[in-house]
């Protein structure tokens, strides 16, 4: 498990992260999301002990994180991108890194790691001649052979293609099966939505919401009905009580009308719209993407700040 | 750590061809003063002068050659690399999650820079052997106008002499192991190390700054020669102690700086 609490890191006079607190429980696979400067580096840094919160506190497994904890043995970590010994091969670099932790070759999950990694022969080449894409892989593999409990990724889809994102998303919904907490920051949301079960979004270093991705992306007590007619039930749920709006997204297509009325179930909408003679092939709660939510949350929050700051 | 210092480092083809150059030197030497094998050197007198008598000749005439100036660029340059290249690369970052702790960092590191430093001195000392035996001949070491030492004598001469110069270099790569933590960039660290070692022998060949230039290490690098002089004694301890101080404050320098360095930077 992964805990911040109330994590705050300034650099001089700039403050980078102001009370951070979210928990990453085993079983999560959690997106940390935010714009460009948001904090999000500067708190895995933190995470992984890389830097030292100049208030509140970072555990992971229970244990506090400090530079070069022994709790890391059980942390796989990509952060800041990927870094290796340039003259050396991959199978050489990954062999140092975990001898690093004084620990026998190989690493528990070496070939599930190389697996995904994918690089062939290339393996045995030195990785300067390595694209970057390549790198990338080696870093993952880097990170997923010790069999860690946690896993942090800083940006992990960076030059990834998309098959190869497909697996690493394979990789992580398999490592979560087996009750690994995995915390993932990108800026790819559409594949984030497709990766992550719980979401903990930052802007301007402070925490604008944190928890299950399935409840950031319900728009709350908003319906799609799709009708016969959506003159007829324009008409019709306009006049129902608890109805605050009605819109047809589509007027041209016709077909579907949007309905948000928070204290109303769906069941008492069509049964509205049935008796009044409007034909009703569905009606389902009504769900945003990713990006729109985190677009509507960032933005509001930077609205709201330059409001205070023209103040 | 040490071993992973030594895997990045020592088996650098970099690494290597500095090791080969520094070897070049003695048997380059070698060829060249091959005509004068087993006579004196020309007119030239103290070690130079007896460098085509044996190998062991030979050897300590190359070792005075390359210590003033090409010896330490080598040794700054290893010493150097190894407190910066990690950063450069930005592996330190993975070694810290890995984990590794600041002290076992510094402690691989500080043992890497003396086997780099070592590997140096060895290169000189062995091509200058290798090639001396293979162009000179094994023969007792000679001294100019003195009597030739027995073997025990000499061979304490050359281990004292190979043995302080190790010391003197250790100085130099302790200097430069503090620069490379400190410096953004390695390439900073050996500039720096190097424009110390040339500012220090300027400075150590004025006169007028004899005070300053006796608290700088590079002062006492040539008291060994001596040893191979008539006379046969050396005063090294004054030389041994500033070499064992700077490299205490250049340690003390490294653990300060790796401590307060941010480890993400």
């Amino acid at each position: 498990m992964i805990d911040a609490h109330e994590l705050s890191k300034r650099y001089g006079r700039r403050p980078a992260v102001e009370g951070l607190s979210f928990t990453v429980a085993p079983g999560q696979i959690c997106a940390l999301l935010g714009p460009n400067g948001a904090g999000k580096t500067s708190t895995m840094r933190m995470l992984v002990g890389l830097s030292a919160p100049d208030a509140g506190s970072a555990r992971i497994l229970g244990e506090p994180v400090c530079l070069g904890a022994a709790v890391l043995r059980r942390v796989g970590v990509l952060i800041d991108g990927p870094a290796f010994v340039p003259h050396l091969t991959g199978t050489a670099n990954l062999r140092l890194l975990w001898s690093a932790t004084r620990r026998a070759w190989p690493p528990p999950a070496l070939d599930d790691a190389l697996d995904l990694a994918g690089l062939g022969a290339a393996i045995d080449r030195k990785v300067k001649g390595y694209s970057m894409g390549m790198r990338q892989r080696l870093v993952l593999a880097q990170a997923l052979m010790r069999a860690p409990d946690v896993l942090i990724l800083d940006e992990p889809a960076n030059g990834l293609d998309p098959a190869e994102v497909r697996a690493l998303r394979d990789h992580l919904a398999t490592a979560a099966g087996q009750r690994a907490a995995v915390l993932v920051s990108s800026h790819q949301l559409a594949e984030v939505q497709q990766l992550a079960t719980h979401v903990v979004v930052m802007h301007h270093g402070r925490l604008v919401t944190a928890g299950p991705l399935a409840d950031l992306l319900r728009d709350a007590g908003a319906f799609r009905v799709e009708v016969d007619d959506t003159a007829a039930a324009l008409a019709v749920l306009r006049g129902m009580p608890g109805v605050t709006s009605v819109a047809a997204p589509d007027p041209a297509a016709g077909g579907e009308v949007v309905v948000t009325a928070p204290d109303v179930q769906s069941s008492d909408l069509v049964q509205a719209l049935v008796t009044a003679g409007v034909g009703v092939t569905s009606a389902r709660r009504a769900t945003r993407s990713l990006e729109d939510a985190f677009l509507a949350m960032t933005q509001a929050t930077t609205g709201g700040r330059d409001d205070r700051a023209a103040h | 750590m040490l071993r992973i210092e030594l895997t990045t480092q020592l088996l650098r083809v970099r690494t290597l061809v500095a090791l080969a150059c520094l070897a070049a030197v003695p048997v380059l030497a070698g060829l060249a003063t091959a005509p004068d094998a087993g006579r004196r050197n020309g007119t030239q007198g103290g070690l130079f002068g007896a460098a085509t008598y044996s190998a062991l000749n030979h050897t300590m005439a190359s070792l005075a050659f390359t210590a003033p100036l090409l010896l330490p660029i080598v040794v700054a340059m290893l010493a150097a690399a190894v407190g910066s290249a990690d950063r450069d690369w930005g592996t330190l970052r993975y070694l810290y999650v890995a984990p590794v702790g600041r002290g076992r960092l510094l402690a691989g590191k500080l043992a890497a820079v003396a086997v780099t430093t070592a590997a140096a001195v060895l290169s000189v000392l062995v091509a200058g052997l290798l090639s001396g035996v293979a162009v000179f001949g094994w023969h007792p070491l000679r001294i100019i106008d003195a009597a030739d030492p027995g073997t025990g004598d000499a061979i304490g001469r050359v281990l004292a002499a190979s043995g302080y110069t190790l010391l003197c270099m250790l100085s130099i790569a302790a200097i430069a192991f503090a620069l490379g933590l400190l410096l953004p960039r390695g390439a900073e660290a050996l500039g720096a190390a190097v424009a110390f070692v040339v500012a220090a022998s300027i400075l150590n060949a004025q006169p007028a700054l004899h005070s300053v230039a006796v608290i700088l290490p590079v002062h006492y690098w040539q008291d060994w020669t001596p040893l191979f002089d008539p006379q046969g004694t050396a005063r090294l301890a004054a030389g041994a102690m500033a070499q064992v101080a700077t490299i205490a404050v250049a340690t003390a320098v490294s653990g300060l700086v790796l401590i307060r360095r941010d480890p993400a930077a």
